[in-house]
This record gives C-alpha cells, structure tokens and sequence, in this order.
C-alpha cells in the first residue's frame, strides 16, 4: 500500500490528449490505490495513451498526472517505486533470464549480490527458476511474459503497471500469470492490468476501469456498476421441461418484473434486483416442485457489461 | 484387471497378449509407457518483499554503461556481437599498437637514432600525429571501421526492438540515457585509439631507455597527440551514434558513418586534383582533425585553406550530431505501443 495515505498511487485530474484532430484521453479523472484494477476498454479506447501518459512518454495536452504525488513527464523518480511490463517490448534474446532480470534490476540501482539474490527469488515466484540459465530467445511466449513480469518486480514496486500481460499466452501460463497478480494485489499493491480478454480480468479482479472514444465510461466494482444500469434489468435463464408452469410461480414474486421464453426449455426471468431475485430462487423452484438443470445469469459479466456501456453511450 | 496387474508407475505388468507372435507371448509380460509426462506445474508462488535500498544515479548510470561494454567480451549486454566483429575489433586493436612491437624489435637489434626503424616508428612530431592521425591504415581501415562496428546498433537497436522501454520505464532520465551511450562508445573507441596511443609513447620510452631531457622535450608533442586523440574519439562517437539514433538499423548507422568519413574525403579529394582547391576539405571530419593535429603537433599543413574554418567546421559537426542526436532519443518511444 502507497506509504503516503493521502496521496494515491495513481491520480489523473481531467486530463486530455490530443493527437493533432485526434482524441487520445478526453477529460479523464481517476485515482487507483491498492489491490488490482483491470483497464477495459475496445481498441482505441485510450488504454495505450493513458499507460503512455503514466509512464511519462507523452505529455498531457490539458490536465495532470501524478503518480506517488509526482508528475512522471518532468521526474523520473517514482519510477523506482513503479514496474511496468509493456505489450511490444522485446527482450534481450541472447541473454539468460537470470542475467537479464538481474541487469534490469542493477538498473534500479541494485548491487550485484542484491540483484541476483533478488532475481533468483522473483524468477521462482513466476515459476521460472529451474530454467533461468535458459536464453531467453528459447522461451515460449508464456515464459517470456512471465520473464517480463520477472522484471518489473525485481525492484519490489508499489505500483506494478500491466499492459496486456497475458496476450499470446498459452492456458498455463495465464493462470499462472493471474495467480502472480493476485497475489500481487493481496500483498497490498497497486495492481494496473488492461486486457482485452474480458473473462480473465473477471478472474484477476471486480475492481475496472472502462474506457471507451477517450472517456471514462465507468469506474469501480464490475457488480456495483452492474446495479447501476437501471435499463437494461438484469436476467435470469433457467433451463426446464416446464418452463411456463415454472413461470407462473416466479410472476408473483416481488424481485421479478417480468418472464420470457427464448427457447423451448428455457425461462428467462427479469429482474432489477439480481441479489433479491437469487434469494427467492430456490424456494419458488422448491414449491413448484419442477426439475431445473440449469441457472444462468447471461448478461452479469463483464462482456455484457461493456457491451451495455459501449452500446448505450 | 486387477491392481496386482498393473504397475502405473511403469515397467512391467502381467497381462493378456491379444496380439503378438511367438516373442513374448509365452511369458505374458508386456511394457507399459512410464508415466514420466508432465500434465501441469505447480510451484510456490510466495512473494517476499525487499527492503533493501536502491542505489544512487551514479550506481545506476553505471549499470547502463556496463550493460553496453560487456556485451563486446561476453553475451550478457546490450547487443550480442558476432564473433567475427570481435575478432576484427582485436585486429583493429593489434595493429594499433603494432609500432610497440618494431620499437621493441628496435631495442633489441639496436640501431641509432637515425635507423630506419627509429624512423618510422619513433617518437618525433610526424609519428605521434601518425599514431592518430595517420590515413593509412588507421584513418582509412582501423578507426571508421572500428566506429561502425561499435556505433551500428547503439540506439537503432532499441529503436528497432522497443528495449529502450526498459530504461525509461525506470528511474533512468534521457540524458542519463544519452550520456552512458556516448561514454560506452567513447570508452570503446578511447581504449583502441588512444589506450595505443599513450601505450605507444610509454613503451617507446621504456624501450629506448630515455631519460627525463626526452621526457621534457616530447611531453608537449605528446599531450598535442593525446588532445588529437581526444577529439578524433569525441566527433567519430558523436557522429556515429547520431546516424544510429535516426535508424533502426545498425547495417544503416554502420555503412552511413563509413559513407560520410570516405565519401567527403573522396569529394574533397576530387575537387582538390580538379581544382587545386583544399577548401572542401571542411566537409571531411577526418581533414578537418588532421589538420587540426597538425596545427597542434607543428607540422607543416598539408591544407591551402584556413585552420580556423576546419576549426569551425569541427565544432559545428559535433553541435549538428549531438542535436541531432538529443532530439531523436526525445522521441524515442514517445510513438510506440
């Protein structure tokens, strides 16, 4: 957690950037401290323009970026407090992980016995020791972003910045990757990852920034932000042989609005209380005494989420 | 089949041969694969935090320039050289310092001081500029080639691959960046050309056996040579990395220095035969060190125009490559990702 409670680890204050006629970020505010937090967003939304603007490569046109309390763009200093794994970013194939890792992490000023004891510990967290006398040129894709993930924590970071980090991964190595920033989040770090694979942001975190055109479109927990799109009511699918006597029983609870019958078997309940409607679920299911082999809730996840929040702008 | 049957840690177990022919049939034995494939990985991920304290600017300037000079005598820098490079590199070097071994041979054969060997190897005005200055072969093989090969993928690398994303994503300012670039390759070219250089010098003396009169009576030449040194170093070094600021690639950066020191030559060198004219010889980065180098070390000129114009030019060539240089590692990765 950011030593300075009153300043967090990441504070953007209505800030824009323009490239030439074309909109980058457009009057985004937001400030990140602690635990992880997924950035969402469509291509050109203006995740790569607000990692640039973070990582002090681009200067904002309007507006203010502090990270620790300290403009990136003119200081470089909370780079020491700061890891950041970038999607294009090549390695240094003819290097050994251990001598890569270790290079960068002399780079932060390390000693050499510091930075090798270091590197050894932070290639055994990624899951990388027993081959981290291996070039790096002869790693997979899995290895090398976790090589990557290696290097920007080698310097123990309060705040570690993920630009796609699980892009081109094989299964493995994502879960591996996912465990590595959870359990980044639950030693009290500030955890910035954006991805485009929605289900697994679900899986690392619920707490999201979506961005999309350059604005802020939402900000917060996935399920609180969830609850607050009032038009579009939140749905339940029930799968049964019986789909129109099960309906007529939920029609009289209060958390259900309104019934549809998408397919054959299929009873699709409506509700604008999703926590109320799940409590009376299983009673309603009891007393009507019909089999049910399978409850959905289609539309409360991120996908859905993005697609109402993109779609209903 | 019961667990008697089956050995699921591999070997051997007894079971039905459905199929086979006379081998092995009568002892109903069969191999199973044994199960040494990997389904997953499980490792402890524990983090453990650091509490150490990061080290000064100084400590961390160092590491980029140990970065980059390391990777000339193992595979763990900047930039993986090919052996052959390193090879030529060590040619280049020995025959920097070939004169050491004929003054050597010169102690050990005698001959006096106007022996051929003194001559054309020993300390007098003529030999230290030679020792830099020289056209043939260091200003026409050893030292462009030497530069081409060290400058070639300095910062077209990073350009290229984007690794220059793992300087500024740590406390490493541009300027620190720019500065260990330029006193890596300096430091490589200062060790060929003017580590031979003073080497040169030193050896004689120890060889000769000369006293402190001739220490007395050459120091000055030398130190002329050794400032001639300097500035070959410092314009070959800003000029280089220059053209591999612009490129993001190092054959570019590497043929571009080596058309720029032979081409202005050649040009100046036509123009000169044509019209017996030595002015174009301002545009020559080499001409205009040589003639400043003789200016210092007292030579008769071997150029028609002014002194103070290669002076001018000189100067105006590092300001050009050093602006040049600042201004493309201020956009680097400013338009990437």
């Amino acid at each position: 957690m950011n030593e300075d409670s009153k300043t967090p680890a990441i504070l953007v204050e209505n800030v824009s950037k323009w490239y030439g006629q074309v909109i980058g970020i457009n009057d985004v505010s937001l400030a990140i401290d602690g635990g992880v937090t997924g950035i969402l967003g469509p291509n050109g939304a203006g995740k790569s323009t607000l990692f640039k603007l973070l990582m002090g490569r681009i200067k904002p046109s309007q507006g203010n970026v502090k990270l620790f309390g300290i403009d990136p763009w003119s200081d470089t200093s909370p780079y020491r407090r700061i890891g950041y794994v970038s999607e294009s970013e090549r390695l240094y194939d003819w290097m050994t992980a251990q001598d890569f890792v270790s290079t960068l992490a002399r780079l932060h000023g390390m000693t050499r016995d510091e930075a090798n004891e270091r590197t050894e510990h932070v290639l055994e967290f990624v899951g990388l020791y027993d081959v981290r006398h291996k070039e790096i040129g002869k790693y997979s894709k899995g290895m090398r972003q976790r090589v990557k993930i290696a290097h920007a924590l080698v310097h123990d970071p309060d705040l570690i910045i993920l630009d796609e980090p699980l892009h081109g991964c094989d299964p493995l190595a994502r879960t591996s990757i996912m465990n590595v920033i959870r359990e980044m989040g639950r030693q009290g770090k500030t955890v910035v990852v954006s991805s485009h694979i929605l289900e697994e942001i679900e899986r690392i975190t619920e707490q999201i920034v979506i961005l999309h055109n350059g604005r802020l479109l939402a900000l917060g927990n996935l399920y609180a932000i969830r609850d607050l799109l009032d038009k579009h009511p939140h749905r339940i699918v029930i799968t049964t042989e019986e789909p129109r006597k099960l309906a007529s029983a939920f029609i009289a609870e209060e958390p259900i609005y309104g019934v549809r019958f998408p397919e054959e078997h299929k009873l699709e309940l409506q509700t604008n209380d999703l926590s109320a409607a799940h409590s009376v679920l299983p009673r309603v299911i009891v007393d009507s005494k019909v089999s049910v082999s399978r409850i959905d809730n289609p539309d409360d996840n991120l996908e859905s989420l993005l697609g109402y929040l993109i779609g209903g702008e | 089949m019961s667990k008697d049957l089956v050995d699921l840690d591999g070997g051997q177990t007894r079971m039905e041969v459905a199929y086979g022919s006379d081998d092995g049939d009568s002892d109903s034995m069969a191999i199973v694969a044994k199960k040494e494939a990997s389904l997953g990985i499980i490792f402890e991920q524990n983090y453990r935090p650091w509490n150490g304290n990061l080290g000064p600017r100084w400590v961390r300037n160092y590491a980029i320039f140990r970065h980059h000079v390391f990777g000339l005598f193992t595979s763990k820098g900047h930039r993986h050289y090919n052996p052959f490079v390193r090879l030529t590199i060590l040619v280049i070097f020995l025959g920097a310092i070939s004169p050491i071994a004929m003054l050597f041979f010169a102690s050990l054969f005698g001959g006096g001081p106007d022996g051929f060997i003194d001559k054309m190897w020993g300390i007098n005005r003529s030999n230290l500029w030679g020792q830099v200055l020289g056209y043939f072969p260091r200003n026409l093989c050893y030292w462009p080639l030497l530069t081409a090969l060290v400058v070639g993928g300095m910062i077209s690398d990073d350009r290229r691959n984007g690794t220059s994303a793992i300087y500024f994503s740590r406390p490493v300012t541009r300027v620190d960046y720019t500065l260990m670039k330029y006193l890596s390759v300096a430091v490589v070219l200062g060790f060929v050309i003017i580590f031979s250089y003073m080497s040169y010098y030193t050896l004689a003396i120890v060889f000769k056996g000369e006293g402190w009169a001739f220490l007395i009576d050459t120091l000055p030449m030398f130190l002329s040579g050794l400032l001639c040194s300097i500035l070959l170093v410092i314009t070959y070094t800003s000029i280089g990395l220059a053209l591999s600021s612009i490129s993001q690639s190092r054959f570019f950066a590497a043929i571009a220095f080596l058309s720029i020191i032979y081409g202005t030559k050649l040009t100046a060198l036509l123009v000169e035969a044509q019209f017996g004219s030595s002015i174009l010889h301002i545009l020559s980065p080499y001409d205009c060190l040589a003639h400043i180098g003789q200016w210092l070390l007292g030579l008769e000129m071997n150029y028609s125009h002014s002194l103070s114009l290669s002076i001018v030019s000189l100067i105006l060539m590092n300001a050009f490559s050093i602006m040049i240089l600042i201004s493309r590692v201020t956009s680097l990765e400013v338009t990437r990702e």
